[in-house]
This record gives C-alpha cells, structure tokens and sequence, in this order.
C-alpha cells in the first residue's frame, strides 16, 4: 500500500508518500510523477511517512533525480533511519539532495 | 413461615427445607430434622434448599448440628441468595452444596453448533446456550469455562459463560453472542463467500497453533491419541497397527495450542470479529492431531454417507470438500498438490484412527450400516499406513506462483514467521528489501516467457538468534551472486539501476548463497537478529 499526496504551488511540488514503495507500488509513483512534472522547478520527496523503500523504489527516485537534473532541483526530505541507511549503502545519499 | 418435609429412599433421608429459617424458628427446625433422622445417626442426609428464601445464623447452626450427627450430609438447589450466605460463612467448605439452575428451555430454539460434548442453541438474540450430551455435566462445564478462560488469557478470541442452568435433565452453559452468524451458516447461505471463509478460517486456525500454553494447563493431546492407537490393537493387522504406533512414537511433544474439534460450526462472526467457541476439547500438541479431525467433520465422516454432512455442518459434500482442500492449501502455504495431498494423507491415518475407534465404542461392529463404515475406513488406514513414513510436516514454506503481483503474500508469510521470532522492526525491512530483490528477480527472469513456481522457506535459528530464509526455483540456471557490484559513486546521470538489487541484499544480509542442485536454483540468505 502506497499513497501518495501531491501538492503543486508555482511550479514547486511536493510529493508526501505514505507506506511501502516497493516493487506492487512503485509502479504508481512512476506514473504519478510523469504526470505531474510539466512545469516543476522545485520538486520536493517528503518520505515522513514511508515506511519501506526497496530497489523498484529507488529506481523510481533516480529516474526522478535524473528528469529534475534537467528542469530544476529536488530534494528528499523526512527520510527515517531505515530508509537513509539503505541511501547510504547504495550510495544515494550523494545522488540525491537529503535534508 | 417454614417447611420441614422429608421421607427414607435407598440413598438415605431426602428432606426439604422452604421459606425462612431464622432465630424465631431455628429450634422447631431442629427438632423436626431429628424427628426425620429417628436416632439413625451416620445416615446420609440430603437437603433441598430449592424453596429456601432466606437463613440467619440461627439456621445456619442447625445445619452445623446436622452434619456433626450426619457427616454425609449434602445440600442441593441452593439459590444464588442463599448460596452467597453459604459461601460467605464458609459453610460451602465443610459441606457439600450445590447451587439451584435457573431451568432453560430449548424447544424451539436454532441450533446453531455442535460439538462432540453437547449442542449449542440460541436462547434469544444476545444469549446461546450450549447443552451437555452428559446429564452429569457440570464438572464438564467446570473444566470448559476454565479452559476457555486459558486461552481468552493467551489470546485466543473466544465466548466465555456466564451461567450455568438446567436443561431439561442436563445441564447448560449460557454465553453471550449477540448476533453472531456461524461459518456453516455464512457458507450454506452465501456459498460465494467460501474464500473469505476459507482465509478467516485458516488465521484462526494459525492463531491457535501459534499459541504456546504453560505447562499443565491444558490436557496433552498426544496422550489421548496414544490411547486411540493402543485401542486399535484390537482391530488392525498386527503389522497395521505396528506401525501406527510408530508413527504416533515420532510426533514429538508439543505445547502449543489446539482446539481438538475444529470446523464451521465452532467459529462465528459477531459483527466483524471472529470468535472461537466450544472450548472443551481444548488441548496441546503437534498439528497434525487438529488436522486429523478436521478432516473427519469436512469429509470423513460422511465418507460413507454423504448426507451426513448436511445435517451435521449445514452444507453438501462438496462444499465440505472444496473447503477442506482450500483450507489445507492455505494452512500449508503451498501450492503444490503433491505436498497438499501428503498431508491430507496425515491427517486421514489419525481422523480414521479417531473415528474407528469411536464408532466401536458406540458399538458400531454391531449395526449393517456402522460395520459397512468401519469397514471403508479400516481399508483406507491400512492403505496409508503402507505409504506413509511419518506424521511430522513443515508449514514453513511457501510455494507459489513466481509472479510480481504475488510479492505481497510472500512478504506476509515472511512477516508471519519474522513476528514469531521477534524479529527488530530494523532487520525486518532489510530482510523484506532482500527477500523482495530475489523473488521479484525471479518473478522477472528464471522461467520467461513461461510462468513457474517459487519456494521460499523461513527457518528462525536460536544459537545465535538468526533467520534464514531459502528461495527455490525450478527455472533456467542462474547465480544473481555472480553480478558485479554496481559503482555507488557514480553521479545520477551515469548511475544504472541494474545489479543495485543484488548489491542491497548481499550488503544487507550477513551471509549469502547461491547453488545449482537437482534442477533447482537454490538462493540462501542469512541475517543475524544479535
């Protein structure tokens, strides 16, 4: 189970998800981001409320990182302890703007 | 205002006392009681409070005097007033007393479940009661509300009574139920909502055999099956019955949970909670002996005569069938047919044992059709007997269809066990990233285009506390292990997600394995929990 809160003010979004990104759900995030990143200068990955993140999800973040790369910034932020030690081993957490 | 009647039987003086015993009467009472006993000191006594309204302390010394000059003295159909006196003043302990039942009549009323000890009836919307086949019940009655008290403490959702009354010439119990629906009801009346009655059915089922009970709290189950197959010495081929006390030897002592008499009519739904009832048969040991008479009430018993089912679970033959396979599928975890069938097998030699043996002792040898039935269930014993090495089975493992969109009931089967073992919320998240970076690799690769299935077993090691957890596929041979590792430092642009999967599981598990053995692709991952 994945939801995902969307919030689009001036050409800033923020992203809140909430429960698992994994391999089921990942999927969706891909399609909701692509159709909201006309546009978007500022994206922002608030991940307060994500419990689990695998590879199919960090797939999806680095697809996210690498069309921001393109047309603006973005940055995650919120991420739990679990979820920024599984950045650390892949070595997202130099891809990626953690906050 | 007061009565002393009484009258001589075979089993001594029968008197009964009615209406108020106090300091303004007690004398008369006394003498009138000695009157009745004529000097025969020692007789047995018997007095029935059933009219008694109210004794003071004045009465309460008369029945001491009674039972210094009549020690075998007995008290019956106290009412609940009285009783609170006698209790109270302790007289309950130096005598014997015996509370009044309020009488309840089930005529009438639905029958909603029975059991292999009594039938259970709705008394009206919130209440059932449930009545003893035993007219001597009540130490039956004594033992179920206790046990059922055991497992409401362990976690076991159930009914408790609340009172006992009297039924006719036996006794009842009286719980609270308020508008529950059987699940032989629910299957007779929506027969579309077998899956979800096949999945509330099996997590009970599961909650009871995860339920460990401290020791002595429970009957051992294994000792009543030992006692089965020492009966059946009798009337087996002594190579038969051999061997059925073999495999008994083998199922090792086991104190966790189960109900001993398990099917639809025993759990209902009140509103959305799913409650366990008719507890007496309550026991501990190995699962297969909960198996065994499940198979009986779903399809055993009506082997011979598949009417019998509709009487006794309200459905035909082949819901019972349906649902016994189903069940048996998801209780396992499997799948696999073959392995379905292996256990069924189990199941089959001790429900056969149970039923042959119950059939005798009701002097089924004796009757056309009770003989016909021994008969059938004697020659498939024999069979199985012939096929089967042991009783013992795994139900940690799961097998599968190696699709992504099963990932999810992987990962619940996973948890299921992680949970048993207490696994840290930490190491758990690493064992799902892992357990999902294989599966899903699997799902992807192993037998494209085509569809196979997977095995994932889940074994909790306790020295040191560890969890491994194996993956087998029967598809084309693979070792993930030989990818290289990903270069993490790589800047977004250049980065590929490929092999970062692989890479997560071997940094995150703390030993990994892979071999190609018998046509199968064995992956081992092992994390350590200290």
């Amino acid at each position: 189970m994945l939801n995902i809160t969307k919030n689009l003010d001036a050409g800033a979004l923020n992203v809140a998800l909430e429960g698992r990104l994994d391999t089921t759900t990942a999927p969706e995030l891909e399609e909701s981001l692509k159709e909201s990143f006309e546009g978007v200068q500022d994206l922002t990955i608030d991940l307060e409320k994500l419990e689990y993140i695998s590879s199919a999800g960090l797939r999806v973040l680095l697809f996210a990182q690498k069309t921001m790369n393109k047309q603006g910034t973005m940055k995650v932020v919120k991420a739990s302890d679990t979820i920024m030690e599984i950045f650390e081993v892949t070595g997202f957490s130099d891809i990626l703007t953690i906050e | 205002m007061y009565k002393v009647e009484g009258k001589k039987t075979d089993n001594g003086l029968e008197c009964k006392l009615s209406g108020r015993v106090d300091s303004t009467n007690a004398p008369q009472v006394e003498e009138e009681l000695n009157a009745l006993i004529g000097g025969e000191e020692g007789q047995a006594v018997t007095v029935n409070m059933e009219d008694l309204e109210y004794i003071s302390s004045a009465g309460l010394r008369v029945l001491l005097h009674l039972k210094k000059t009549c020690p075998d003295l007995k008290i019956t159909d106290v009412n609940s007033e009285v009783y609170e006196i006698l209790d109270m003043t302790g007289f309950t302990q130096i005598m014997t007393v015996e509370k009044g039942y309020r009488v309840v009549s089930v005529e009438g009323c639905e029958e909603i479940g029975r059991g292999a000890n009594g039938t259970i009836y709705r008394i009206d919307q919130d209440n059932v009661v449930k009545v003893y086949n035993n007219a001597d019940a009540l130490k039956d009655i004594q033992h179920e509300r206790e046990v059922a008290r055991t497992a409401l403490v362990l976690g076991v959702p159930t009914a408790i009574s609340y009172d006992v009354v009297k039924v006719g010439d036996s006794y009842g119990s009286v719980f609270e139920l308020l508008n529950a629906r059987s699940f032989s009801k629910i299957l007779a009346d929506e027969p579309e909502k077998m899956d979800w009655c096949v999945n509330e059915f099996v997590k009970m089922l599961k909650i009871i055999h995860a339920t460990l009970v401290p020791e002595g709290k429970l009957p051992d189950m294994y000792d009543t099956v030992y006692g089965w197959v020492t009966f059946m010495r009798d009337y087996l081929p002594q190579e038969a019955s051999d061997k059925l006390i073999a495999l008994i030897d083998a199922v090792p002592r086991d104190n966790h949970m189960i109900h001993g008499d398990y099917h639809i009519k025993n759990l209902e739904l009140q509103g959305d909670e799913v409650l366990l009832i008719d507890m007496d048969t309550l026991a501990v040991g190995y699962p297969i002996f909960e198996l065994g008479s499940m198979y009986n009430a779903l399809i055993g018993f009506s082997e011979y005569d598949h009417e019998n089912i509709k009487s006794f679970l309200g459905i035909d033959f082949e819901t019972g069938k349906t649902f016994w396979h189903k069940t048996l599928a998801a209780y396992l975890g499997t799948v696999n047919e073959e392995k379905i069938r292996e256990v069924e097998d189990k199941a089959r030699i001790i429900g056969y044992t149970r039923m042959i043996r119950r059939s005798i002792r009701r002097k089924g040898l004796e009757s056309e059709r009770g003989k016909a039935e021994i008969e059938l269930w004697t020659k498939e014993l024999v069979e199985l007997l012939k096929e089967t090495d042991t009783l013992l089975f795994s139900r940690n493992e799961l097998e599968i269809e190696a699709e992504v969109k099963n990932w999810d009931r992987v990962l619940a089967f996973i948890n299921e066990h992680l949970e048993e073992a207490n696994c840290p919320p930490k190491a758990e998240a690493q064992i799902a990233l892992a357990a999902e970076e294989i599966f899903v690799n699997i799902a992807n690769y192993a037998y494209r285009p085509e569809v196979g299935n997977a095995t994932v077993r889940v074994e909790v090691m306790d020295n040191p506390v560890a969890v491994e957890l194996t993956f087998m596929d029967q598809g084309k041979p693979y070792d993930p292990l030989k990818r290289d590792d990903p270069d993490i430092t790589l800047p977004a642009e250049e980065r590929e997600i490929g092999g970062l999967g692989i890479f997560l599981v071997k940094q995150t598990m703390d030993d990994v394995s892979y071999e190609y053995k018998d046509g199968r692709n064995i992956l081992r991952l092992k994390k350590n929990l200290e």
